[in-house]
């Protein structure tokens, strides 16, 4: 059967060619648009800043070697530098980098300040996989008002941490005014402004589908009502609908659940955008013949919507949803910044980001902007690969 | 023209709609906030010491008129907003809310509309290129500075220009006017004041709004770009930006003025954080201020009520201007059925 006997003046590297060109026109629709995605540089560099920090996110409580809560502080390096650890100083050369012990004391001899001291003499060693505060792997604890309800899944207990020093504590990214290891705070921040972002565009993607998909499907005067409720919600502006649901949230709410709420709101206000995409795809989609022939067969609208419709543009809906992912992230920012969002024992990006504003810290407190740069990487990344995921899905782009 | 006439009808009276719809969610949403005004005013008085009844409140209620019931009196608003353009009084100040207002909703429009051409004079040629040209360096970097508009946070942004220029020119640029006229009649020497300073906001916001933009002229672009009729005048010797400008663009900005009005909310959105670190004195910071501070239900009502107006209204007036340049629009809404 195969090619290359029937045709023997056929080099290996034609046949390679031919064997390409085969793989190329039988390829599935994610192949192609791999293959497509793969040749895109920015796209794919965008790609990997994403999977590292989304990784930094995932494994954030391994990689961050204190508790980012008030537990973990350190009392005695507060508001402190980030401290980088040295291989040699005028003491001498060390294999094991090594940083400083800093003490804080207050006296008649500061002026009865406190004022941090740094001993040179007493270093401590950076090492590897120590084991400090206790974290789970997979910690899902929701504590919804009524007690059915109640999420509380906590697997992989482990107390093990990439980094660490062998004596008092190490920050590599500095300490805030009550001594939080600002490193530690901006890994679980991540992971914070992931969740909601996640949380909220599954629920607006799943309530775009079924609004749009409604709308676009049966088209005529339902389409019209639909697109009219659809284009007053898109008309009333965000922030005061955010501001008059906030006043609903009750002062004794826990953090957890307060943030629960956040991205569902958040989820419930974003969807008109992306139904309106799927309304469109799927008026020009409808008439195709294929669809005609599975109303032929009588399947069920569902059915087809479902079986047939979807399946023809999910590309366009992966695009979409990656595309405003980050709008999702900066809703959250900017809610947490007016104080509306989530607020301070939760780590998220938008509360790091208040933490900034205020003069002291521009002055005095530099590594306070640290998390700023992973906010803005994390932005960038997710509008460059969602970027390069729409040409990709594009089946015109191609012949560029 | 009769067919357009009635277009023009058409979409106006669904415009009327939408904006009635929107002033029914919003004035829920004012009634969902805690405490009604018939509260705060005995509040003031129960300061003084007097002691407060539940009749008092319930007599203080009916002489403001909030018994009636609910749909009465969102009747009773929208009409005093429809036809004397008056939204009543702020029962926190104890002001007229159009007096509190004044010309600063006018200013906070001036200031979103400004931005957004900006935005979008940017964003155009940007994203027309970026989706049509070869060149990857330019392209990337194009985008890449575009994009950190929305990526570098707009508040920060303000604070290291004004960081900057208090060091540099020893003038925060906060505010929207100096101190000589803050509070000094139009003339021309405040216009020229006004806009020494409102560059800065309409700055901020535009370069966040570019992103957006640019964004989805780039997708538009090159959707279209692949179509045959971009193919059938390059065959015909057409090439670079005529090529564009003359085919593909015209089709792909459609969609795009379609969304001012959308855009126009987005932009409005930003505005309160902006206004809060710039300290500007317009409705931006006064319906902040309304809502998360004062819990001021009227002003911060009206405020958005005008904003949806606005919306609307670019809306009505980017549809037909559509219908003015591509007959096809209103031909597919009135002829078809």
């Amino acid at each position: 059967m195969s090619e290359a006997t029937s045709n023997p003046t056929m080099t290996a590297a034609e046949l390679e060619d031919k064997k390409n060109k085969e793989a190329y026109f039988t390829a599935g629709q994610m192949e192609l648009v791999w293959s497509r995605f793969k040749r895109n540089h920015s796209a794919m560099w965008g790609a990997r800043v994403l999977i590292l920090l989304i990784m930094m996110g995932v494994f954030a409580p391994f990689l961050s070697p204190y508790n980012p809560t008030i537990e973990g502080r350190d009392k005695t390096y507060q508001n402190g530098a980030p401290q980088i650890p040295k291989f040699w100083d005028e003491n001498g050369f060390s294999f094991r980098p090594f940083v400083y012990t800093h003490s804080r004391e207050r006296s008649a001899a500061t002026n009865f300040r406190w004022v941090s001291k740094e001993d040179r003499e007493a270093r401590r060693y950076v090492e590897l996989f120590v084991r400090d505060w206790k974290y789970n792997f997979i910690d899902l604890t929701l504590d919804l008002p009524g007690d059915t309800l109640d999420i509380d899944i906590q697997m992989f207990e482990s107390n093990l941490h990439l980094f660490g020093v062998d004596k008092g504590m190490l920050h590599i990214f500095g300490t805030d005014a009550p001594g939080k290891d600002i490193f530690g705070r901006t890994l679980h921040a991540i992971y914070t402004s992931l969740a909601v972002g996640t949380i909220g565009v599954v629920i607006s993607f799943v309530l775009a589908l079924f609004i749009g998909g409604i709308s676009g499907y049966f088209g005529g005067k339902l389409d019209a009502v639909i697109q009219m409720i659809t284009d007053a919600v898109r008309t009333i502006p965000t922030i005061p609908l955010f501001m008059a649901l906030a006043a609903f949230i009750p002062d004794e709410w826990s953090a957890e659940l307060r943030f629960f709420f956040i991205s569902v709101i958040l989820g419930l206000i974003g969807w008109p955008t992306l139904a309106r995409r799927v309304r469109t795809h799927l008026l020009t989609e409808r008439t195709q013949e294929y669809v005609l022939a599975a109303q032929l067969c009588g399947a069920s609208a569902a059915h087809v919507i479902k079986r047939h419709l979807l399946p023809s543009f999910t590309s366009y809906i992966i695009v979409d949803l990656v595309i405003s992912f980050p709008y999702m992230v900066l809703s959250e920012t900017a809610l947490s910044f007016i104080g509306l969002g989530l607020k301070d024992p939760i780590n998220s990006l938008g509360v790091m980001l208040q933490n900034v504003t205020k003069a002291d810290v521009l002055l005095n407190y530099q590594w306070y902007f640290i998390p700023v740069f992973f906010f803005m990487a994390l932005v960038l990344s997710f509008v460059f690969v969602g970027d390069g995921l729409r040409d990709a899905a594009d089946p015109y782009s191609d012949h560029k | 023209m009769f067919q357009f006439g009635q277009f023009v009808v058409t979409r106006a009276f669904m415009a009327v709609i939408t904006l009635l719809t929107v002033s029914f969610i919003v004035f829920t949403l004012m009634e969902m906030v805690p405490a009604n005004c018939a509260e705060r005013y005995l509040s003031y008085k129960s300061f003084s010491g007097a002691k407060i009844t539940a009749a008092d409140i319930a007599a203080e209620e009916k002489r403001l008129g909030l018994d009636q019931p609910y749909v009465l009196r969102w009747g009773k608003w929208v009409g005093n907003v429809f036809f004397k353009g008056d939204f009543g009084q702020s029962c926190i100040l104890r002001v007229g809310i159009n007096q509190l207002l004044g010309q600063k909703f006018l200013l906070s429009l001036g200031i979103c509309l400004a931005s957004l051409i900006f935005a979008y004079m940017i964003a155009i040629p940007a994203g027309i290129y970026s989706a049509s040209s070869n060149n990857k360096a330019v392209n990337n970097f194009v985008r890449f500075f575009s994009y950190l508009g929305l990526a570098m946070p707009n508040f920060l942004l303000a604070l290291m220009i004004m960081l900057a220029s208090t060091i540099l020119f020893g003038d925060s640029l906060t505010g929207l006017f100096s101190k000589e006229f803050r509070d000094a009649a139009w003339s021309y020497e405040r216009v020229q004041d006004f806009l020494s300073r409102v560059w800065l906001p309409v700055f901020i916001l535009g370069w966040s709004a570019t992103a957006f933009a640019l964004q989805t002229v780039r997708a538009l672009m090159s959707d279209e770009n692949g179509k045959l009729y971009v193919t059938a005048a390059r065959a015909r010797g057409l090439s670079g930006w005529p090529l564009l400008w003359r085919y593909p663009a015209r089709h792909a900005l459609g969609p795009i003025v379609n969304s001012l009005g959308f855009d126009l909310n987005r932009v409005f959105n930003e505005l309160p954080i902006i206004a809060l670190i710039l300290t500007l004195t317009e409705a931006g910071a006064l319906l902040f201020e309304a809502l998360a501070r004062s819990n001021d239900q009227q002003l911060a009502g009206a405020i958005i009520f005008l904003l949806t107006a606005s919306i609307v209204t670019v809306n009505f007036l980017t549809d037909i201007l559509l219908a003015i340049i591509d007959p096809r629009v209103w031909r597919s809404i009135m002829g078809g059925n």
